[in-house]
């Protein structure tokens, strides 16, 4: 009996095998028609809604104009569920897009995997050295670019014009400055409320924390060509640690196990100075007395009008600076938010797909780019963001802002929270140097 | 000995019915204050329980900037039905609807199919490799199919069914079959398979036989199956992420999630409201089916 | 120990006595069956294996041989893998972290078992002694827990045990006067965030519980309890001693169901996580496996350990069952 049943189990798994080989060799004769040819759909992954539409529109008339018999689909991904889908669909020639945008953050681990085709001889031509390095060393492996910039985002600190006020404190001119400020206005607590933060610094938001740590000049992690260390505990970023430390416990009463997803809302709710956030922010502030009341789905000429003059009023309310550095006049390199463009190499379509990046990276669609709050990836472009308080901010702290470590296994960094863990410690008041010793070591193991 | 042992706990559904009825009216014969409390009771439980699905649908009516605030609010006064409107009128949500109504019921049609006919083959038969794969489909319900996803989509690129409703229904049927197996070996084996023989003595062919005394007895446990398949397929999550990348042919789970933008602000009003939306076909198909269920679902454990 | 024979005295289709002679399902008797029935059983498993064979056995087969490689992202775009035999899997069983997060998990699984079947008997009898009104109060309401999208529920019990705006901690800090939790955190420290994800995990089980043994406890025919009750039997004595054992089998079947579920919880806990818990002292398996995803290999490692202990688990339970399919 047990012999029969092994029999017929060693059958059934023959046939699974047979069944996946038989699978596998379809996939080589599938159909031809899409390797090299002069015309083709091209597919374009753009995430979340960063991109406008006018955008968009754009490229589809542009690209199409210029291809005569070919086509430009652009199919809009999530953020939330991006990386699973990379992981599956660049692998595939069938399913895989033609040009692919991809965040900072994920450049390099798909890189480091060779999803990407070599774009080294285009980027001369894209921009050259205009192009905003961080990005491009996100993309690139031993000498090779593969991935480019496509936009960055910047982030800036917005303020309650009447805290600060009634704080009797002024826009600070120096981190140092910065952290006298919060406490100043921690202290003060014009409206008395019993959660009341001189700025709204959540345990886990490491994307604000870092800013402190490159300001004095240190780093994440480092890697000497064949490994990386940890570097949280270099005396550079110790210095900057110690101060998050102190805002952690003297300038914020925001929650330790929070991040840095919506700081407006508490903003909103008038319990907050100061917040940190990517300068799109804006359209998210809503202050009670500014509120029109408009219904959401209002489409009339009235609303429209109605939001404009509560978009103003919020924004007369509030300011915003770019998070001044180590000296006056210059900025802190804070995080920068973004993401890059690359062509998978399993794409049939390279030819068309560099088309299409020339496009981008025209003169033309980098100012469009710039006009609609994004800094794009050329930076010679960056000064069409306007002249606006936010533009302003954006520029600024664009300048000197730094990217995560271009390794190879960052991504999995990220995945295990290793960051959000070590400043949720660090914001409990645990001594940010055993901290960091111990956040150090698992980046190793994880980065190694 | 073996006449015997294989009908220990089995109680042909049938007879669920007629005793449950025939309690019922003699229990509310006998009645009292004790019953009253427990009554009560019962109704705080249901309330206490039901709160987080309240909260939801509460949050559905206010507007996004009212949700988050130092003091909640409980009933939605002075809110609006803007939240579902949006969702309405969003023509994605009208496509992701076909597409999750065409992969849930391709699923339930052949998962409920093939596990019927498989829970045949294993209950009504003897052959070689039937203890393997009745422990086959035990175990596999015990991996996690967490990882299982790259895999799973290898194997659907090589036969071109990525981006289809085929291919994700078959990864969904796969994901539901072992249990409902399970769960319908239970209920055919509950079926004494004199009632067909007994037919068969009076004159009926054996399909016959089959159809008209077999086949109605298992209409809870099919009902049952078809219950919680339905469930699995409605609301999965990650294979339809990677399964279905074209815009177009999202399922509602994805449009759901797509709703909360990692980058920008999410309108979470806009998002319980939507979710609000996509329970109300889930809540209809359980009241429908609650009643078969009730009797379907414990035929089929008892015997498993 | 099976339940006593039910008595058929309920209208039922009338049951032939069976002479063990004619037992349909005997192969082995008369011998020379035609070829078309021996095929039969073959032929009906077929549909069934095709899709669990596409859709399950072939990714669990590549999983299983794929722990046995390194095979990372790179693999997945076309670089060769290597074989590296049972290095995974000694890897993974070498480091104390990983049987932290097994004990973890294994704990985790019993308490939730444990007071899953608790609370569902509990609500199951509740059920059966309550006027009809009351009764389907209560089953909608495990109908709507059970029903709504895990995305919604879990963002509104976030919202609940959120650490600033929550109505826990609202309800705690206000009407019930304990000042002090204003803005406690209750996912911050590794024993409260499982309680928070008991509860949450509690909540979406007991209903399927409720369902199912109330159904069994419909099976429990009144005359046996009636019986009891003329022999002087408190109500209490009733359900321990005589309703509870004849649906022990459903029972069994349910607490195997939650075993094997609780072991694998993986969204309750991955969604608590990026709520705000520190990630890595609270990892269960499931969410741990997903951690490793991108080392396609190690994440099959850890899989089939997984399911490895989850055998060890209900061992007992399954040779049981399989020694009445064969009786």
């Amino acid at each position: 009996m047990k012999r029969v049943r092994t029999t017929g189990l060693a059958a059934l798994a023959v046939g699974m095998l047979t069944l996946a080989a038989c699978g596998g060799g379809e996939s080589a004769e599938a159909d031809g028609g899409s390797g090299g040819s002069d015309t083709g759909e091209l597919r374009l992954w753009l995430n979340g809604t960063d991109t406008p539409q006018e955008l968009r529109d754009h490229l589809v008339e542009t690209f199409e104009a210029d291809n005569p018999g070919s086509t430009l689909v652009i199919e809009e991904q999530d953020w939330s569920g991006l990386v699973p889908r990379l992981q599956t669909a660049l692998s595939s020639e069938d399913q895989t897009p033609d040009l692919v945008e991809i965040g900072n953050t994920q450049s390099p681990t798909f890189t480091y995997a060779g999803a990407f085709s070599d774009l080294t001889d285009m980027v001369d031509e894209l921009g050259g050295d205009d192009l905003l390095q961080g990005f491009v060393e996100a993309g690139t492996v031993d000498d090779t670019v593969y991935a480019v910039p496509y936009y960055s985002g910047a982030r800036a600190v917005f303020y309650d014009k009447r805290a600060f006020a009634a704080a009797g404190v002024e826009v600070p001119t120096t981190l140092a400055e910065f952290t006298e400020v919060a406490t100043t206005l921690q202290q003060a607590d014009p409206g008395g409320k019993p959660n009341w933060s001189g700025f709204w610094f959540p345990g886990q938001d490491w994307y604000n924390g870092v800013a402190w740590i490159n300001a004095h000049g240190g780093e994440i992690a480092v890697s000497d060509g064949e490994e990386w260390t940890g570097a949280l505990s270099s005396p550079e970023s110790q210095e900057g640690l110690a101060e998050v430390a102190d805002l952690f416990s003297t300038a914020t009463s925001a929650p330790r196990d929070a991040d840095s997803e919506e700081p407006w809302v508490p903003f909103n709710n008038g319990e907050v100075a100061m917040f940190s956030a990517p300068t799109w922010a804006r359209w998210s502030i809503d202050l009670p007395e500014c509120n029109k009341g408009v219904a959401a789905d209002d489409e009339s000429a009235a609303a429209t009008a109605l939001l404009a003059e509560q978009q103003a009023c919020n924004e007369a309310a509030t300011g915003v600076f770019a998070l001044p550095g180590m000296e006056a006049g210059s900025p802190a390199p804070v995080f920068a938010g973004g993401s890059n463009l690359a062509i998978p190499a399993k794409s049939g379509n390279q030819e068309l797909a560099r088309d299409l990046l020339r496009i981008i990276f025209s003169d033309e669609y980098q100012g469009m780019l710039a006009t609609n709050g994004l800094i794009p990836g050329n930076s010679q472009f960056a000064d069409q963001l306007g002249d606006d308080v936010y533009a302003q901010a954006a520029r600024d702290a664009a300048v000197d802002a730094k990217l995560t470590p271009a390794a190879e296994k960052w991504a999995d960094v990220e995945g295990a929270r290793i960051l959000e863990d070590f400043f949720q410690q660090i914001a409990s008041g645990a001594d940010p140097a055993e901290a960091a010793a111990e956040a150090d070591e698992l980046l190793a193991e994880t980065l190694n | 000995m073996t006449a015997t042992a294989s009908r220990p706990t089995a109680t042909p559904p049938a007879t669920t019915r007629p005793v449950g009825a025939g309690r019922r009216s003699r229990r509310a014969r006998r009645g009292g204050a004790g019953r009253w409390l427990l009554g009560g009771l019962a109704v705080v439980v249901a309330l206490v329980w039901v709160f987080p699905v309240y909260w939801m649908v509460s949050s559905a009516f206010l507007p996004t900037n009212q949700l988050k605030r130092p003091d909640p609010t409980f009933v939605p006064f002075g809110g609006s039905l803007a939240n579902f409107r949006q969702v309405l009128s969003d023509p994605a949500f009208l496509d992701s609807l076909t597409m999750s109504l065409a992969v849930t019921g391709l699923t339930l049609a052949a998962a409920i199919l093939f596990a019927f006919v498989a829970a045949l083959a294993i209950s009504r038969f003897r052959f070689r490799g039937r203890r393997a794969f009745i422990v086959t489909v035990l175990v596999v319900q015990m991996i996690p199919a967490e990882g299982l996803f790259i895999s799973q989509y290898r194997m659907l690129d090589n036969w071109h069914l990525v981006n289809s409703v085929l291919g994700l229904s078959i990864v969904y049927v796969a994901a539901v079959l072992p249990f409902t197996i399970w769960m319908l070996r239970g209920f055919v084996t509950g079926i004494p398979i004199e009632l067909e023989e007994a037919a068969m003595m009076d004159g009926l062919s054996r399909t016959a036989a089959f159809f008209r005394i077999t086949f109605p007895l298992l209409a809870p446990g099919l009902v049952a199956s078809g219950v919680y398949g339905f469930l699995q397929a409605w609301n999965e999550y990650t294979l339809a992420l990677v399964v279905m990348t074209d815009p177009s042919e999202r399922t509602l789970p994805l449009w759901l999630q797509g709703m909360v933008e990692a980058n920008q602000a999410t309108d979470w009003g806009v998002v319980m409201a939507g979710a609000a939306v996509i329970t109300v076909p889930v809540i209809v198909f359980f009241l429908f089916v609650q009643r078969r269920m009730s009797s379907g679902l414990v035929a089929g454990a008892v015997k498993g | 120990m099976s339940a006593p024979p039910l008595p058929s005295a309920a209208p039922a289709p009338p049951r032939a006595p069976t002479p063990p002679s004619s037992r349909p399902t005997d192969v082995l008797r008369p011998r020379r069956r035609p070829l078309r029935t021996r095929l039969w059983p073959y032929l009906l498993l077929v549909p069934a294996l095709v899709p669990l064979g596409v859709g399950l056995g072939y990714p669990l087969a590549r999983q299983f041989v794929l722990s046995f490689q390194e095979y990372g992202l790179a693999q997945q775009f076309g670089r060769p893998a290597e074989w590296v035999g049972l290095d995974n899997y000694v890897s993974l069983l070498s480091d104390s972290y990983v049987w932290g997060v097994i004990a973890r998990s294994i704990a985790f699984c019993l308490v939730n078992a444990a007071l899953t079947m608790a609370i569902g008997i509990a609500l199951a009898v509740l059920m059966s002694k309550v006027g009809r009104a009351a009764r389907i109060t209560l089953q909608v309401g495990m109908l709507l827990a059970w029903g709504t999208p895990v995305l919604a529920t879990m963002t509104v019990w976030q919202w609940l045990f959120d650490s600033q705006y929550g109505v826990v901690n609202w309800l705690l800090a206000g009407p019930l006067g304990m000042e002090g939790q204003r803005g406690h955190s209750w996912l911050i420290e590794p024993l409260s965030f499982y309680g928070v994800a008991t509860v949450i995990v509690v909540w979406m089980s007991v209903p399927f519980v409720v369902f199912t043994v109330y159904a069994g406890l419909l099976q429990v025919p009144e005359e046996c309890m009636e019986a009891a009750q003329l022999d002087g039997a408190t109500s209490w004595q009733r359900l321990w001693r005589l309703a509870l054992p004849m649906i022990r089998p459903v029972l069994f079947v349910v607490a195997l169901l939650q075993v094997i579920w609780d072991l694998r919880v993986f969204t309750q806990i991955h969604v608590l996580q990026r709520a705000g818990a520190p990630t890595r002292e609270t990892h269960l398996l499931g969410t741990y496996i997903y951690s490793l995803s991108k080392e396609f290999s190690m994440a099959g490692a850890m899989a089939t350990i997984m399911l490895a202990i989850t055998l060890a688990l209900t061992a007992t339970y399954i040779r049981r069952m399989l020694r009445e399919e064969d009786a």
